[in-house]
């Protein structure tokens, strides 16, 4: 068993009170539309940081919260060489274990053989791209982050922007790099928090952006556009609980019918995702 | 939950969620207050269970049961958090629901 994507028996060594917090846990998602579901934002592998998440885990978590599908990429280990060759290739063996039930981005630092590291993910089956601004220090309209964009594009990828704590105005960036490449398909992590006013004022009903509900906060949810919102929880950084009370909060407050909370909860990331 | 209490459990969720991140001290000073400001609100199972956790002496180790507890206890903040935010919206009376 697991409480907020922590085994039991961790915590029980820890001296908590697992009955409790099962309680707490529980209480959170009460009255949740049940039904298929699919998370767009999940890191597999071992962050720099610490947090770290393997596949037995995730599909563990899946199933308590009847997760049909899950997009899984890499977290903040770029390796020795800083391309992420060895934390993509942890990610692909990863959805290997269930290829029907996971989908895996291919992570790159742009400044650092991004292109040839991309090449080789579409080869092995990636099928979007994850680009993090704040933890490579590169600016999403740089020519290296578009070039990026452009190439993930033409392989049909969608491309996850980091768009959460740290970022820095994103909403003209993100204009520039949409004019670069027209086709382009942004998902903006964390509901754009970072810059939300301004993205939603700017970006909200352009064709080619969507926003993650990982880690986002309520205020941005209700506000944002329910056709382009997609459910993700930033495992292990976030956790399927309090992921799901987000959206069954938002659904209350901005009176979501049922089919508006399917596509938050599923229908979106299918769309998005080609699936 | 009224107004005022709505107000400072925000700005204290606030403050806890930068002071676990950070391992600060503060933390469990913070959630004490936290949950005594929840008391006979719908989050304060929440917040006293979070509370609670705050008060092992290992909380701040960096063992795996130490980092469980602590992931714990910010999986407890935000929940809280995210409800605290609602009612907040709605008192506020927002314009929602975009679409």
């Amino acid at each position: 068993m697991r409480l907020f994507g922590t085994d039991t028996e961790l915590l029980e060594e820890a001296g908590c009170d697992v009955g409790r917090i099962a309680e707490c846990e529980r209480g959170l998602v009460a009255g949740l539309l049940e039904g298929p579901r699919a998370d767009i934002h999940v890191h597999i592998g071992r962050d720099q940081d610490g947090h770290e998440l393997d596949v037995q885990g995730l599909l563990a978590d899946m199933d308590a919260w009847g997760i049909r599908r899950t997009v899984i990429f890499a977290p903040n280990d770029p390796g020795a060489h800083h391309d992420f060759a060895d934390a993509n290739a942890t990610v692909r063996r990863s959805a290997a274990v269930a290829p029907a039930r996971l989908m895996h981005f291919c992570r790159v630092d742009p400044e650092v053989s991004a292109l040839s590291v991309m090449e080789e993910a579409a080869a092995h089956g990636a099928c979007g791209l994850k680009l993090h601004p704040v933890a490579q220090g590169r600016a999403p309209e740089s020519a290296a982050s578009i070039a990026c964009v452009r190439r993930a594009t033409e392989f049909g990828w969608p491309v996850i922007v980091h768009a959460g704590f740290g970022a820095r105005a994103l909403a003209d960036p993100l204009l520039h790099v949409l004019d670069a490449v027209p086709g382009a398909r942004l998902i903006l992590a964390h509901g754009a928090r970072g810059d939300a006013r301004a993205v939603c004022a700017a970006l909200a009903d352009h064709p080619g952006v969507w926003f993650d509900t990982s880690l986002a906060t309520l205020s941005d949810l209700v506000i944002l556009p329910r056709e382009r919102l997609i459910f993700g929880t930033d495992r292990p950084y976030g956790d399927h609980a309090t992921a799901l009370q987000l959206i069954g909060l938002a659904a209350r407050l901005a009176q979501w019918s049922e089919a508006d909370v399917r596509r938050v909860l599923v229908g979106n990331f299918d769309h998005i995702l080609g699936v | 939950m009224r107004g005022p209490e709505a107000v400072r459990l925000a700005a204290a969720l606030g403050a806890i969620e930068m002071a676990l991140v950070r391992r600060d001290l503060v933390v469990g000073p913070l959630l004490a207050q936290a949950a005594r400001a929840a008391r006979e609100t719908d989050i304060a199972p929440l917040l006293i269970c979070a509370a609670e956790q705050t008060r092992a002496d290992d909380f701040f180790a960096d063992t795996p049961p130490a980092i469980a507890r602590r992931k714990m206890t910010q999986a407890l903040c935000r929940a809280a958090a995210h409800e605290v935010h609602a009612e907040l919206l709605v008192m506020t009376g927002i314009e929602m629901g975009a679409s």
